[in-house]
């Protein structure tokens, strides 16, 4: 039978929608805005009213990952020719690329480095904390552990400082032991940080896998460990990959860690894009195409994982 | 297919003894079944016997060998749980391999062993299904196919039938019975269903508190219960128990139930009885009988409640303190009239007032 709506509902389904437009146009904007701004001629980032229509250009992504210096006077033509295409979108804006004087390579403007960084720290410490937090839960969730209750609250504990306060004596340590600006050192930093996290999120979600599957597993002759691999992680895989988006979003937008804890060889993306601003004149396309890239990753991490998320996101409820 | 030997066995969790001093020997290819109330420890046996719980202490041998410390794994013993527990990320076909996958088999061996339980349990066609796409009776089916598949020593069922409806529990009754036969393999099959109990078994262990208290085949159990406890928990409707005062001697003796109520009995049947202890007695609703005219052994009273169950009626008439439930015919009394009730002395049952005990004629 078709489901049969009254009028008072109708008229709530319509504003339902119209109520979710506006919120949508509200959050997507700053998030156009940017995308738009990262494409954009300089002379056309800061106009007023903005400019909707343009033709996109490449050039602050040129600008993004290289050294430049304002011309004197423009480049002569066989020069300007000879150039690869990015450079020459750099001559475009009056800028030219900062040349190292002995090899005559481009120098990077370190932005795609800690890029990398920021890829190599948040992947390997999202991929140990889960690791860890879900063998954690397994124990917590089927085996008495003595105290079980009060390590539980012990491990959210270390998530109620903010992480400003630790920030000066963490410093201080990792200076003396040396992690200072080191990978592994944030790498062990985002771990700790995700890893209480991981373990309360994916002790819901193994409490909800009933045990009778691992023992089936166990009397047809599976250790303990083969059951956890070949029953628990596969009925784990939903919340494992919603806890995974969770601390690799952690990780990837972490800032005042990455601000005090590094400086140069592993200082990650979110404290340089700030810095960039107000160094010298601001170029807002150059900073609108670094936080364009920036948004990436978590977008197409949140978008793979996205059929897991909609069935993890609802903790267990609709499973069996 | 084996012997399991249970000596002695106890099982603490924490402070609470779950299981107390439990003995029992399952023949090579019996089919016991256990049969008991909501926590009286059956789950917690059939777990102990397959590894999945270790005993406080005691010993359990599996043809002659002891196990009670080895892993759940190296048993060779297939467990059958309540909840079906398949897999639900792998097909059915997956289902009832992944047992054989334990050990190094080839392919077309697994094939072949695969396909030859579907046949048997009649569940090829869903073979390439998810198990979340069968009903109840064929994930119970494929659940017991997953446990028959590698051959194990020993069938353990904890209540697999317990979460179907009333029909299909039938039918799968009558199907785990035929494969029983067919396959001959030792079984254990945990239930609080009498019917059930009464069907599958060859022999039934009735349990209480953590005690066995009686071990015997269906018609022993129903027939000569050895105590209170399993007078009670077998037979439906449940076994008339009233207190009772045995007069007399040799000859003929009268049971007196209160309220100046006398039964006359002929005194064989009660000679047996010590006379000074409290007696309760015990009668099955088919063993007491009424009479529309008065007849001699019978004494006068009237019906006071009518369940009519379609083949037969249960009919309560007061007899001194006590209330009786008699099994008649359709029709037999109307509610509120006058009947004349009397027992079967044969088939009478007598308690020890205090300890619960039968107590038996020695002859
Ligand atoms: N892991 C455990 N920890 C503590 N007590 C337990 C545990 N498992 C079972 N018990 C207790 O042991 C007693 C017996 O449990 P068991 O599961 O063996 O009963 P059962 O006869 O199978 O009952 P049911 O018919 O309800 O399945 C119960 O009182 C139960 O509360
Ligand atoms: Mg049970």
């Amino acid at each position: 039978m078709a489901e049969v709506k009254t009028k008072g509902e109708v008229i709530f389904n319509r504003a339902a929608i119209v109520a979710v437009l506006i919120a949508l146009v509200i959050m997507l904007t700053p998030i156009f805005w940017i995308g738009a701004t990262a494409f954009k001629p300089r002379n056309l980032a800061t106009t007023a009213p903005p400019t909707v229509f343009f033709e996109p250009t490449l050039s602050p992504f040129a600008k993004l990952f290289t050294k430049r210096s304002q011309l004197r006077e423009p480049v002569d033509e066989a020069t300007y020719a000879a150039a690869p295409w990015w450079e020459q979108l750099i001559y475009d804006g009056g800028e030219s690329v900062v040349r190292n004087k002995k090899t005559g390579e481009a120098t990077s403007s370190g932005y795609g480095n800690r890029y990398m960084n920021s890829l190599i720290v948040s992947i390997i410490s999202t991929f140990l904390a889960v690791s860890m937090g879900t063998i954690t839960a397994y124990g917590f969730s089927r085996f008495r552990v003595p105290g079980e209750q009060d390590w539980l609250f012990f491990i959210l504990s270390t998530r109620m400082l903010p992480p400003i306060v630790v920030a000066i004596p963490m410093f201080l340590m990792y200076r003396a032991v040396g992690l200072y600006d080191t990978h592994v050192g944030l790498i062990i930093l985002y771990t700790a940080f995700n890893l209480s996290f991981a373990v309360w999120i994916m002790k819901g979600f193994i409490d909800e896998i009933p045990r009778e599957y691992e023992e089936a597993a166990l009397v047809d002759g599976y250790t303990r460990l083969q059951a956890f691999r070949k029953i628990v992680l596969p009925e784990a895989l939903t919340g494992i990959a919603a806890t995974a988006v969770f601390c690799f979003i952690t990780a990837w937008n972490e800032y005042a860690f990455a601000l005090m804890m590094t400086s140069r060889n592993a200082q990650t993306a979110p404290p340089y894009i700030p810095s960039q601003v107000g160094s010298g004149l601001s170029d807002w396309t150059v900073i609108a195409s670094g936080a364009f890239l920036f948004l990436l990753p978590v977008a197409i991490f949140t978008f793979l994982l996205r059929n897991h998320l909609l069935r993890g996101m609802s903790f267990g409820a609709i499973r069996k | 297919m084996a012997r399991i030997e249970l000596r002695n066995i106890q099982k603490f969790f924490g402070a609470v003894q779950v299981l107390k001093d439990v003995n029992l020997t399952i023949e090579d290819g019996e089919f016991v079944v256990m049969l008991g109330q909501s926590g009286c420890g059956k789950t917690t046996t059939l777990r102990a016997i397959a590894g999945l719980e270790t005993v406080s202490s005691g010993t359990i041998s599996i043809d002659g060998k002891e196990v009670q410390d080895l892993r759940a794994a190296d048993r060779d013993i297939a467990f059958v749980f309540q909840s079906f527990s398949l897999y639900p990320h792998m097909t059915v076909r997956e289902n009832i391999a992944f047992p054989l996958r334990a050990v190094r088999m080839s392919q077309s061996e697994l094939d072949a062993a695969v396909n030859e339980v579907a046949g048997v349990l009649g569940i090829e066609r869903f073979l390439n299904r998810k198990p979340s796409a069968l009903s109840g009776g064929d994930m119970q089916r494929v659940a017991i196919g997953r446990a028959l598949v590698r051959r194990p020593k020993a069938l353990l069922m904890d209540e697999p039938i317990g979460a179907l409806d009333a029909k299909l529990r039938e039918q799968m009754r009558a199907e785990i019975k035929r494969l029983h036969i067919s396959r001959g393999s030792t079984s254990v099959y945990v239930t609080h269903d009498q019917i059930e109990a009464m069907s599958l078994a060859d022999r039934i262990v009735v349990m209480h508190a953590g005690l066995l208290q009686q071990v015997g085949a269906p018609e022993e159990v129903y027939n000569r219960p050895a105590n209170l406890f399993v007078a009670q928990f077998v037979g439906s409707p449940v076994m008339n128990v009233s207190d009772i005062a045995v007069e007399g001697g040799a000859g003929a003796a009268v049971l007196s139930f209160g309220k100046g109520t006398r039964l006359p009995v002929a005194g064989g049947h009660v000679g047996h009885l010590p006379g000074q202890r409290p007696v309760k007695l015990g009668i099955r609703p088919e063993a007491v009988l009424l009479r529309h005219a008065p007849e001699p052994g019978f004494v006068e009273t009237e019906t006071t409640n009518i369940e009519p169950l379609g083949s037969h009626e249960i009919v309560d008439v007061r007899l001194g303190d006590a209330t009786l439930r008699a099994r008649v015919e359709p029709g037999f009394v109307g509610d509120g009239q006058k009947v004349w009730v009397g027992i079967d002395p044969e088939r009478a049952h007598f308690f020890d007032g205090e300890s619960g005990m039968a107590l038996r004629r020695t002859a």
